[in-house]
């Protein structure tokens, strides 16, 4: 007969990503690939800013890019369009990307040579920001059209980013949105957040964006 | 949805655990959820099936202790459960006050040979 004895764990079920993460991060800085993980809801505009993005440093460095999405392929066909290295992950269901298929993704794309690596997160704004993914900084969309009381329904998430994108600018005249108000709100859980209004589609605040990763890309190389 | 994956999590951390121990049968986990954490014990409770299908873990029953939510009042150190009051505290009605408890997403033990 078996004799079942309990085995005390005592383990919150994130730490066991958060260390994986950590190696990862370790590995990435060796091999000087730069990681950003850019998450948002769905549609707030990262695929069109990725692609502005690529637009404005793919002169300067090597770049490619990880498309996690549940199922599909329409985003990492957009992005291959600009020949840069992309690879498309299927979570299979899953809401977000933890640090081991973040391994996965940027061993399928192969980072050698790679300067700076773009993960776009899957569309939700609850589970990425709860699972470290390995990456050397982590940005946020925030688009005109979805509120400006998003800090306070989705606190994490605002607290976790280094940068807040707020997206879709041209349409701020036919939203009730209070850049301001944004601010203060997200100073509050976040007194070191970077914020930067941009309109994707035009390419407007592109270059202050490009500017700051820039700097990040270099520093994480370099030392 | 995001239970299914944090699920998906815990079976690859009991896994690693069970390897490093040299445990080969589970009869029963225990999971500690906060109240204030954002994962729904119901909907864990659902997606568990799924998650341990095909793994060491088939067969292992789920149990799940709920830990409450409380807060401490900055003004007057009252601790209360935040969920209950929605936040207020019952003494003297601040709703300023600091999370003690509540937020936990754990792995408690295992029952296993
Ligand atoms: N008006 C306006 N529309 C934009 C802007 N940026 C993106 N869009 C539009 O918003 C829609 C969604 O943009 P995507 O870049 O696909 O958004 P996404 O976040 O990648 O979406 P998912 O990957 O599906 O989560 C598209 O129709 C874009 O053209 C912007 O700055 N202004
Ligand atoms: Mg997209
Ligand atoms: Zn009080």
């Amino acid at each position: 007969m078996d004799t079942y004895k309990i085995l005390e764990i005592k383990e919150s079920v994130f730490e066991n990503n958060d260390r994986q993460a950590d190696l990862l991060r370790a590995d990435l800085k060796k091999e000087k690939t730069f990681l950003l993980n850019l998450m948002s809801s769905p549609g707030s505009g990262k695929t069109t800013t990725v692609l502005r993005t690529i637009e404005a440093l793919k002169d300067e460095m090597s770049i490619g890019v990880l498309e996690a999405d549940i199922d599909s392929d329409v985003d990492a066909n957009t992005v291959s369009k600009t020949g840069v290295k992309v690879i498309q992950l299927h979570t299979g269901g899953m809401c977000h990307l933890d640090a081991d298929m973040t391994k996965q993704g940027l061993e399928g794309l192969g980072t050698e040579g790679v300067d700076f690596a773009i993960l776009e997160n899957v569309g939700n704004l609850v589970c990425p920001a709860e699972f470290d993914t390995g990456a050397s900084k982590n940005a946020m969309i925030l688009s005109v059209p979805e509120g400006d009381d998003k800090p306070l329904k989705y606190p994490l998430m605002f607290s976790i980013v280094d940068v807040l994108l707020i997206n879709k600018m041209d349409s701020i005249g036919f939203f009730d949105f209070d850049l301001e108000v944004v601010k203060e709100r997200v100073k509050k859980l976040n007194p070191n957040i970077k914020v930067i209004p941009i309109t994707a589609k035009t390419g407007e605040g592109i270059d202050e964006w490009a500017n700051w990763l820039r700097t990040e890309v270099k520093n994480w190389n370099e030392k | 949805m995001h239970e299914l994956g944090v699920v998906i999590e815990v079976v690859k951390t009991v896994e690693n655990f069970a390897e490093k121990n040299g445990v080969t049968k589970i009869d029963k986990i225990v999971l500690q959820i906060g109240e204030l954490s954002s994962m729904i014990p119901k909907y864990i409770e659902a997606c568990y099936p799924a998650a341990v299908d095909g793994t060491m873990m088939e067969e292992t029953k789920l149990e799940i202790e709920i830990l409450p939510g409380n807060g401490i009042c900055k003004e007057c150190n009252k601790v209360f459960n935040i969920i209950q009051t929605k936040g207020k505290c019952p003494i003297c009605g601040s709703k300023d006050n600091e999370i003690i408890s509540g937020k936990e997403f754990m792995i408690k033990e295992i029952l296993a040979c």
